[in-house]
């Protein structure tokens, strides 16, 4: 006898019927458990089945079976501690709350990266909403469902979720849910369960995206997991809504939040189709028949506001002014102004307004049309930023290198963070085309073999800032790529892994590249004090990173020449360099006068004197994070507290005590 | 210094073979897949279980995964089963260093890493460098060193590979004769072969074997055979004799409740003599080989994992 809970359509009324084609049959599912191997990280445990019913779909609940992309996380790649990979699963902390290794945690929390010396300015700011994303992480399921809930189990520091999207099956993606402002305010301060309330809709989805806002963050976020839970879509329906996407083009059920003008922008590919007569009609209209309309079709006390109307409107105002007025618009927004009128299309395509593009916000629209459109349009091209688009295959390579080739001559700022449709051609036409280059920017473009092993990045010579976090390279290129670039003032090699040796980047930098300003090693490999002393030729260093770099190497008099010889330090993070000694430590607090921003995570035997010291001595000092250090337990909690009070800096420490 | 050096080797020869967690864990579900769909012939699997008693029972409360200072991991997926022990080296104390710490982390890595990535069946000692690599990307500085022993089963060719390193150790008996055992390894009397990570500065005092340096075997197996993996609580206090005429009787076991009695009597037989002052253990007969008068048990955390197999 099989317990069956079952509403759906022509059977029984008589079972409850607040649940429709909520099937549950216990015997079935327990038998099935039985016959399934104990392979169980990625089975979906809280799968309820029932093999006999595929006509009708079910309710499932599924975990995260893989990650298809993330922007950021803090641990290394082939690691599995604080890395991606640990979001694939159940929840392996939950309830417990505290700062774990098998979890998934990003590289920034707070604002504090953008106080640093190497923060920089979004292009074209104005696209960004108003919670903007810093991270996110793209994850796949097992089962197609059309979604009702999403959960996400944060274990430390919750609140960072800021958006939901799902990829539909139709390749789009939709947002579906969004935070405001005062969501982010009365956050626990405790390991939950997020489910924020999702937006109604039809689309059939295993592939989700999370993005994450760290600004109100105290500390790192992290996630141990991710739930979706829905219906999923019988066999038979499956194959219809799998058919050519043309067919379905017409259908706008599922594009419920996108408005008419959305859908007309892509199958016209922005472009408005108006007759020259049209144009004038309306152009007439707005001028001379509007505020008759107007009169009309309002009520009466409204009526008198409009008879005293002058005849200026907006069109009457110089070219420039208006200009000035759209650069004001986010991109969006832009392109429906073009849809006003031919006038306002003329003036919305100005170059004038296309200097500094960013598709960054738009990463869901952002197509090889689009980008083809633009072409055209920006022909004074100075910035370009395509971080995040193209994921699934939206823009074609040969498109991109068309657009630089076109474009690229004048570009100064170029931006393709986590662009994934980049090849090796690409960046050779980065490198061929883009010789004004001040700023590159190709962070999280790892791909076997690495991309960056062409000689024709080494052509840029102008370069400032260059951004290679998370992504592979050849040392050679490097090395060819500093000696050419004399004035490079940021540099980023964050995670760039064990083939490089970081002691003949170290040297590299002290003989070419004395101008640093701001260098970032997180993670990276074989450095020693050889390399930290060489470093302390680039004395105009004001930011450096070497979090987890050195590890247990013995740093000698390394720090301290670094110290004396780079005054203008202001942000110096030594996370888990457990070969500081205490004699380091005194020569933070007395040369360390600048310093804003000081990581002493994991150090071993840190003292509480010392500590005051620098709290003491470093008058600027804004951040210090003693996580896990070793002399400073939950019982200091208050200590800490009343220093972080008395010098005004903002202190962490957290550690957990073994939970085995 | 030189442990990170091969550290490192080891971790770009990873990534040449493509260990990264992501990109398997994705192949990983597909083939997952394309298994599923071949029928289940009869795989190999182990019946197991663990017994153990810390050295000083009083100190130290009972936490999972640990006695003492030694510690334990079993996991098992669809392709292998895992099971392992780790002996925490004691001398750390002095230092301040919780033995403890180092094995039993080792030991959940381990764990987690054949849960969470696509580990080499045919290769146990890359389960023990990863899992000695990601003790360096831990927040919290552990340290410490502990002698380590793994064992995969790979249930498709039903084969079973070891890797040990220091004197813990396994045993395999059939039939009642030992068929499979592993070596002592021991650079001097009393200081086996140990994985480590000193605190910086104490670098070149301090010994530290790499996990290249593990024995590594690999043997078939049958139905009905026992495994036996323990520290070396185990081999330096219970003769061989015993351990066979213990194990021989539970050879073919499936029911886990038997086998669970059985693995509690060794533990218990160890505990017993090693507490003893006159026996001549194998630890005192080993000691007089090395010209050192003692006799009797040598009092030392026990650890055992007993499995058989089943088809």
């Amino acid at each position: 006898m099989s317990l069956l809970a079952f509403g759906g359509g022509a059977e029984d009324g008589s079972s409850s019927d607040t649940e429709p084609d909520a099937l549950i049959d216990f015997t079935a599912m327990l038998m099935e458990r039985k016959h399934e191997c104990n392979g169980g990280w990625f089975s979906c445990g809280s799968k309820l089945q029932s093999q006999s019913h595929e006509d009708h779909g079910y309710y499932l609940g599924q975990y995260v079976l893989g990650v298809l992309d993330f922007s950021s996380q803090y641990g290394i790649d082939y690691s599995i501690s604080y890395t991606a990979a640990n979001v694939i699963g159940r929840p392996t902390k939950f309830p417990a709350y505290g700062d774990y290794p098998e979890t998934f945690t990003m590289r920034t929390y707070g604002d504090w990266w953008q106080l640093a010396p190497s923060a920089t300015q979004e292009i074209q700011a104005q696209n960004l909403p108003s919670l903007p994303t810093h991270d996110f992480i793209v994850v796949y399921f097992e089962k197609f469902v059309v979604p009702t809930e999403v959960a996400i189990f944060e274990t430390f520091n919750p609140g960072g979720v800021v958006r939901i999207w799902a990829y539909s099956i139709t390749k789009r993606w939709t947002c579906l849910w969004e935070a405001k402002p005062s969501d982010l305010n009365q956050v626990p301060h405790d390991s939950r369960r997020f489910a924020p309330p999702l937006k109604k809709t039809n689309i059939i989805t295993k592939t989700l995206r999370i993005d994450f806002n760290h600004s109100r963050l105290n500390y790192y976020t992290e996630i141990d997991a991710i739930m979706l839970c829905g219906r999923t879509v019988p066999m038979r329906c499956m194959h219809q809504l799998l058919a050519p996407v043309g067919k379905r083009l017409g259908n706008t059920g599922e594009e419920s939040g996108n408005g008419p003008i959305i859908c007309k922008l892509r199958t016209l590919k922005f472009q408005p189709s108006c007759q020259a007569n049209d144009a004038v009609k309306l152009h007439e209209f707005i001028n001379n028949d509007l505020s008759k309309f107007l009169m009309d079709s309002h009520v009466e006390s409204e009526q008198q506001k409009h008879n005293s109307t002058t005849e200026i409107c907006l069109t009457d105002l110089p070219c420039e002014i208006l200009l000035k007025i759209l650069s004001y618009l986010d991109l969006k927004s832009l392109f429906r102004m073009g849809q006003v009128s031919h006038l306002f299309y003329d003036i919305s395509t100005h170059p004038l307004l296309y200097c500094d593009l960013s598709l960054k916000s738009y990463w869901q629209l952002a197509n090889s049309e689009l980008l083809c459109t633009l072409a055209r349009r920006a022909t004074m091209l100075r910035k370009l930023d395509l971080s995040w688009c193209g994921g699934f295959g939206e823009i074609s390579p040969t498109e991109f290198k068309k657009f630089l080739t076109q474009r690229g001559d004048n570009m100064t700022h170029l931006r393709l963070n986590s662009c994934k449709f980049l090849n090796a051609s690409c960046i050779e036409t980065v490198g061929i085309v883009c010789d004004n280059l001040i700023e590159l920017s190709l962070r999280n473009c790892t791909t076997n073999p690495p991309l960056l092993n062409f000689s024709c990045l080494a052509n840029l010579k102008n370069l400032e800032r260059l951004d290679l976090f998370q992504t592979a390279f050849e040392s050679e290129l490097l090395l060819s790529m500093l000696e050419s670039n004399r004035k490079l003032k940021h540099l980023n090699l964050a995670f760039c892994g064990v083939s490089v040796n970081m002691d003949n980047v170290a040297t590299h930098l002290a003989t070419y590249n004395t101008q640093l300003v701001s260098l970032d090693m997180w993670k990276a490999h074989f450095l020693s004090a050889r390399g930290l002393q060489s470093l302390s030729r680039c004395q105009q260093l004001e930011e450096l990173d070497l979090g987890w770099c050195m590890r247990e190497a013995t740093l000698g008099d390394s720090l301290y020449q670094l110290l004396f010889n780079c005054p203008k330090l202001k942000k110096l993070f030594l996370s888990a360099m457990r070969g500081i000694t205490e004699r380091d430590l005194m020569h933070i607090a007395t040369l360390g006068k600048n310093l804003e921003q000081l990581d002493l995570m994991g150090i071993l035997n840190i003292t509480h004197e010392r500590v005051y010291d620098i709290l003491v001595h470093c008058s600027k000092l804004k951040l210090l994070d003693l996580c896990f250090c070793d002399n400073f337990m939950d019982r200091d909690f208050d200590v800490i507290a009343d220093w972080s009070r008395l010098f005004n800096v903002d202190i962490k420490n957290s550690r957990i005590y073994n939970s085995r | 210094m030189h442990s990170l050096n091969w550290t490192s080797r080891l971790i770009s020869r990873a990534l040449r073979s493509s260990f990264s967690t992501l990109l398997d864990s994705a192949s990983g579900a597909t083939t997952k897949g394309a298994a599923k769909t071949t029928p289940i012939r009869s795989r190999p699997r182990f019946v197991s279980v663990v017994c153990g008693f810390a050295k000083d029972n009083l100190r130290h409360k009972y936490k999972p995964g640990k006695y003492g200072e030694d510690s334990w991991f079993k996991a098992s997926t669809e392709s292998a089963d895992v099971m392992g022990v780790a002996d925490g080296v004691g001398g750390w104390r002095s230092y301040g260093i919780d033995p403890g710490e180092f094995s039993s982390f080792l030991m959940r890595t381990c764990e987690r890493l054949v849960r969470c990535t696509h580990f080499n069946p045919q290769r146990p000692v890359n389960l023990l460098a990863y899992s000695y690599c990601e003790l360096m990307e831990q927040k919290k500085p552990i340290l410490g060193s502990s002698t380590a022993c793994v064992l995969i089963l790979n249930r498709e060719t039903s084969t079973v590979h070891t890797a040990n390193i220091g004197d813990s150790g396994f045993m395999v008996v059939r039939e009642g004769e030992i068929v499979h055992k592993s070596e002592e390894q021991q650079h001097y009397f009393n200081t086996p072969f140990q994985l480590s990570l000193p605190p910086p500065g104490h670098g070149p005092n301090v010994l530290s074997d790499s996990p290249e340096s593990a024995d590594t075997m690999s043997f078939p197996v049958q139905e009905g055979d026992v495994i036996l993996i323990a520290t070396d609580g185990v081999f330096d206090n219970v003769p061989e004799e015993l351990m066979l005429q213990v194990l021989r009787d539970v050879e073919g076991e499936r029911d886990p409740v038997k086998l669970q009695m059985t693995a509690n009597t060794l533990a218990l037989m160890a505990r017993t003599l090693s507490q003893n002052s006159d026996f001549l253990s194998p630890f005192a007969i080993s000691a007089r080989r090395n010209n050192i008068q003692a006799r009797g048990g040598k009092p030392d955390d026990i650890t055992v994992v007993l499995a058989t197999v089943a088809m």
